[in-house]
């Protein structure tokens, strides 16, 4: 078993020197780079929402609060204040920590439906009142310029560094106190309660680390689209591309959002030959897994090892 | 003198809402699912009395002997062959179902209707009556009356009918409903019916009163979302008047900040009182009454 995880590490670790080397040697075409930077940023926001839905219980329909802050963040402090882009990250790093603490206060007294109702709703509070505030361009929105403007190898090695530190802090954090404490936390609340979880001192801590890694890939996302406005930083979009991606994958396992996330930008691009289908069969696709595959595609495969496992132990 | 003018307004808007909120509401209240679909229900019933206006030439209001029936067996049907297996695996699974639903439905009408503008006109869009020196809209005292007679011609059908019961028997206790041989599938999925012809009212008087979009969808199904919540879960009546409320807030906000205020009020109802603010109140007076009378029957 020690000896699976340390050969599963280093594939890991292996996959992603090589990915990195390749990129800057300059061996992928900017069209990969393109697609891959896209894999990692869905990744990173798959893992994120399958943190909070998947592991904790906590069903958000709002996350694209983050993401639009931190776009906005980035687009203010680059093309308004003239500061480089990684201050412009950090301040939208900082200004999602304080949001997501004063938004805890509100939220984690919540349960189920009413979570989820009210993430969006803050969400879809925060998109109108951009619409019509002055400071950030209103509903005109804003274009993001900075100087000299990062290519696309430089944001390529910040969406990898990005999607690999995601999943190593989702894996330690899984494997710690506090995630198995979560787990018990999904599965019956007040059980996991009464064994001593501290309940809000766990969802407060997974919806931190929810925000802080959403509201980063929302800033490499807006450096690469290079404009901004409230109607695509706020959009429930981002919320459905993540449950797409979750569900398709597996909800509640750390492999599901990479399988999800590749499948969802292969069909998105497959699908733009279509348009107006693109969605249509996105929801269809979602519908069917959630009531003949309810654990993914990660769940399926599972299942199907397990009952293999099961004849052979029998044949013996 | 332009204060009672605003309220006047408020209140006779509060009808539509009501409307837009009692399909959600019902939902709630009866199959316990958060139905992420509603606003697109809403704007097929809009699209529906818009094709029927144009095609027909009659009054919209007319629309509505066809597009009711209509929306009912499409709520039904897809409560039945959907959304009824998806809650078979829990709350969370529902609630992504009609998010897919919605997904499907919003951008089936973006192909079928192109992304413009619609709105239905009428001869008495634009009349005003004058009373006492205030100005009041022809065409809004028309929907309200129109939602104030649906909402009690329902109230009447869920209190006298066998049907009726059935569902409110399903909504207090399903497992006893069950046992007691109610078909809990078709109650459900007559619910969902009941919701989405609720739905085909109000689109109707969403298509008279604003302009729409196919992709509005969202909009009202917030607008419903603030109504239930001001008004507690299946608590019909009280829909009417937290239609009322929020047609006030709409009109003291004006166009600009009236959804920031609704929003903001929404925030604050959830975080101070998760459950319901109005049917809260309603169902402590009706727990006293009730002991009051537990009290008459010892004695």
């Amino acid at each position: 078993m020690n000896k699976k995880k340390i050969i599963l590490g280093l594939g890991f670790v292996v996959i992603g020197l090589l990915l990195f080397t390749f990129g800057e040697v300059g061996l992928f075409s900017n069209n990969a780079m393109r697609y891959l930077l896209q894999i990692f940023i869905y990744i990173t926001l798959g893992e994120m929402w399958n943190l909070l839905s998947g592991f904790a219980g906590m069903t958000s329909l709002g996350q694209q609060t983050f993401i639009g802050i931190a776009g906005y963040s980035i687009a203010m402090a680059t093309t308004v204040y003239k500061m480089n882009f990684g201050t412009g990250i950090l301040i939208g790093v900082g200004i999602c920590i304080v949001t997501s603490s004063l938004l805890a206060f509100l939220l984690l007294k919540m349960e189920g439906m009413y979570f989820s109702i009210t993430t969006w709703v803050i969400a879809e509070a925060l998109g109108t009142f951009f619409l019509s505030w002055g400071y950030v361009g209103q509903g005109a929105g804003m274009t993001i310029s900075i100087s000299p403007y990062p290519r696309i190898d430089a944001l390529y090695a910040m969406s990898l560094i990005l999607c690999f530190v995601t999943l190593i802090v989702v894996y330690l954090l899984l494997n710690s106190r506090l995630g198995l404490g979560l787990t018990a936390m999904r599965d019956n609340i007040s059980a996991a309660s009464c064994m001593g979880v501290n309940i809000g001192r766990s969802k407060f801590v997974v919806y931190l680390i929810a925000a802080v890694f959403t509201g980063l890939a929302g800033s490499i996302l807006f450096i690469n689209k290079g404009t901004i406005y409230p109607e695509s930083g706020f959009s429930i979009g981002w919320t459905i591309s993540m449950v797409f991606i979750v569900i398709i994958g597996g909800s509640g396992t750390i492999e599901g959002p990479i399988i999800g996330s590749v499948i969802y930008v292969f069909l998105q691009e497959f699908l733009a030959h279509y348009p107006g289908w693109s969605n249509i069969i996105l929801g269809i696709i979602a519908i069917v897994i959630i009531l003949y595959m309810p654990e993914g595609i990660v769940g399926a495969i599972r299942n199907r090892s397990f009952t293999k496992l099961l004849k052979k132990s029998k044949g013996k | 003198m332009y204060i009672v003018q605003v309220l006047v307004n408020g209140i006779l808007l509060g009808g539509i809402y009501a409307g837009i909120g009692l399909g959600m509401s019902l939902i709630l209240g009866i199959v316990k699912l958060t139905n992420l679909a509603h606003g697109e229900y809403i704007i097929m019933g809009a699209f529906l009395s818009s094709i029927l206006t144009t095609a027909l030439g009659i009054d919209p209001l007319l629309t509505l002997f066809v597009s009711v029936p209509t929306m009912f067996f499409f709520g039904y049907a897809l409560q039945r062959v959907l959304i009824n297996h998806g809650m078979k695996r829990g709350a969370e699974p529902a609630l992504l179902v009609t998010f897919g639903i919605s997904i499907i439905l919003k951008d089936g009408m973006l192909m079928l209707f192109t992304p413009d503008a619609r709105h239905v006109a009428t001869s008495y869009s634009n009349s005003v009556v004058t009373v006492a020196g205030i100005d009041i809209s022809l065409l809004n005292i028309i929907l309200l009356i129109v939602c104030a007679v649906f909402i009690f011609v329902l109230k009447r059908f869920l209190e006298k009918t066998d049907i009726g019961r059935a569902i409110r028997a399903t909504a207090d206790d399903t497992e006893a409903a069950q046992l007691s041989g109610i078909n809990v599938a078709h109650t459900f999925a007559i619910a969902m019916g009941i919701a989405t012809a609720a739905s085909a009212v109000a689109g109707t008087c969403v298509s008279m009163k604003w302009t729409f979009y196919p992709t509005s969808g969202g909009e009202y199904l917030l607008i419903a979302f603030v109504v239930v919540v001001i008004s507690g879960l299946g608590d019909i009546c009280g829909t009417l008047l937290a239609g009322v409320m929020f047609g006030l807030m709409q009109v003291i906000g004006g166009a600009s900040y009236g959804r920031l205020i609704s929003y903001i009020f929404l925030i604050v109802i959830l975080v101070f009182n998760p459950r319901e603010l109005m049917g809260r109140f309603l169902r402590d007076r009706r727990e006293r009454s009730l002991s009051k009378k537990e009290v008459k029957a010892d004695e």
